[in-house]
């Protein structure tokens, strides 16, 4: 992947040199012939011009990257506010739940959950948050949050049961 | 437990639980103050992940019976082994021995035969259980009946005669319905349908053709001609537990909630290992920031104006406000 990610770069330098006399034509106008690859790969490239810096953060998180079978995983494409996360073994049982925990989340825009497909067992949850938090740190709110919220109906449930015990054996 | 009531619903009182019934079988309550999501979890994890013990393997050695092998096998299984302080048992996938142990399953044997005229019932007080087995109530089968009797397993004419080994190992109903702590779960919200959640088929009159919920009584019935309020949502639910007799009802409960925070603290732990990888991969992206889904690529076609696609005088493909757009690829950080 690596080796044919930096042959497109070569091909992208040669499409920057094409776009010094042809600057904002698309790319299926740049010269006959192009493929799709290589018309992205010169987008790419312009870009990278205009956004210098959000290219080195992103570089930075590369670094960290593992090739580990995990739980969780934060699609590629992502940003810091906005993410989609790719739960292995989990279902609807924790992907509404978590859906609704951090939407009630005040800095957090917009979160859903989807299935994409039933036979696979992946659940997909999309967070965009407000510049506040990040789209991570909601995740780890929302987790923190139904663990709580298990802990107050798990003490509510012991405590009526014992009242409830108490009142009949009276 | 510093969880924030501000966050529920409601007038921010907190979750409430009610139990209006049990007993050994049985629990019914009323749990309010949470969210749908919240409430439908819990049920969904009491009926399919909460861990109990069943017959899983069976040797069989002798099997004169007129029941084929794996039909008594598939009813062994089904046959519901107490369960409770399955804690003390690991899963056979997690254990340190070969293939199977004392600490993650425990061994039943039945040996019957019969020889008088009568037909000869087997029950599951029949299966004899080993004693290597973290504590000595884990595998017993259940025996809820006066007579002591407990499940029937099959019947054998005179002559006929069965003998078999069987390994009963931790699961959850999620993988086979025989580890299932639970025989039915009752869920049930809003009563009176005033949200709409359901479209209730009629022939003429939907309020005296359909019977009334034994809850309809703790609910407001809605006013004459009240509008619908489309804001409201659900806060009071309905469960009715009924356990299989493996665990308690109570107990299969408190075990629900806590395969949900075993649940959420794996993922919490799994989080915090690794969390930057929006590395190269072929698979499923994240929707980038203003992409629309389409246009950044040649869309396969192109009008004789030279100006196809999404590319125009407002600067082609170039960077939108959110930096840098992660299709293709550079051979930067993408």
């Amino acid at each position: 992947m690596a080796g044919k990610t930096r042959a497109r770069a070569a091909e992208a330098e040669e499409v920057d040199q094409a776009d010094i006399t042809m600057e904002d034509a698309p790319p299926s106008a740049q010269k006959p012939g192009y493929s799709q690859e290589e018309g992205s790969a010169m987008q790419e490239d312009e870009g990278e011009e205009n956004d210098v810096a959000g290219e080195e953060e992103e570089e930075e998180e590369e670094e960290e990257e593992e090739e580990e079978p995990q739980r969780v995983r934060i699609l590629p494409g992502s940003t810091e506010t906005a993410a989609s996360f790719e739960f292995l073994k989990e279902g609807h049982t924790l992907g509404n739940a978590l859906r609704y925990i951090i939407m009630k989340n005040p800095g957090v825009e917009f979160c859903a959950y989807t299935i994409p497909h039933p036979s696979e067992d992946k659940m997909n949850l999309r967070i965009q948050t407000y510049d506040t938090t990040t789209a991570t740190a909601a995740l780890a709110k929302g987790l923190q949050d139904i663990e709580d919220l298990c802990d107050v109906v798990a003490d509510e449930f012991w405590t009526q049961r014992d009242k409830f015990n108490a009142a009949q054996n009276k | 437990m510093d969880y924030d009531n501000m966050m529920l619903d409601g007038e921010s009182l907190g979750p409430t639980v009610k139990i209006s019934a049990a007993d050994s079988t049985h629990v019914d309550f009323e749990l309010t103050n949470v969210d749908l999501s919240f409430a439908n979890s819990l049920r969904r994890v009491i009926q399919a992940e909460v861990p109990t013990i069943a017959i899983d393997l069976v040797e069989v050695e002798v099997n004169t019976s007129v029941l084929a092998d794996e039909f008594v096998a598939h009813r062994l299984g089904l046959i519901p082994l107490d369960s409770r302080e399955i804690d003390q048992l690991n899963y056979t996938r997690d254990c340190d021995c070969e293939n199977s142990c004392g600490k993650c399953t425990v061994q039943l044997t039945l040996h019957a035969k019969c020889t008088s005229d009568e037909v000869m019932k087997v029950y599951a007080r029949d299966l004899i259980v080993g004693i290597d087995r973290p504590n000595n109530h884990i595998g017993n089968p259940v025996i809820t009946d006066p007579d002591g009797l407990g499940s029937l397993i099959c019947k054998l004419r005179k002559g006929q005669e069965i003998k078999l080994n069987c390994i009963a190992k931790k699961g959850i109903a999620k993988e086979h319905a025989k580890w299932s702590p639970t025989a039915a779960v009752g869920f049930e919200y809003d009563p009176h349908n005033k949200l709409h959640h359901l479209d209730l088929w009629y022939e003429t009159d939907a309020a005296t053709e359909w019977p009334k919920s034994k809850y309809a009584d703790w609910e407001e019935p809605p006013a004459e001609g009240e509008p619908f309020d489309f804001n409201a949502v659900p806060s009071r639910f309905y469960f009715e537990v009924e356990g299989a007799g493996n665990i308690e009802p109570d107990a299969i409960i408190q075990e629900g909630i806590k395969e949900l925070q075993k649940k959420l603290a794996g993922l919490i732990h799994g989080l915090g290992e690794n969390d930057g990888m929006n590395g190269d991969y072929d698979g499923p992206r994240s929707p980038d920031a203003m992409d629309g889904g389409v246009g950044w690529q040649d869309q396969g076609y192109t009008t004789p104006y030279g100006n196809a696609g999404n590319a125009s005088a407002w600067g082609g493909g170039a960077a939108t406000a959110y930096g840098t757009t992660p299709y293709g690829n550079s051979g930067g950080g993408w």
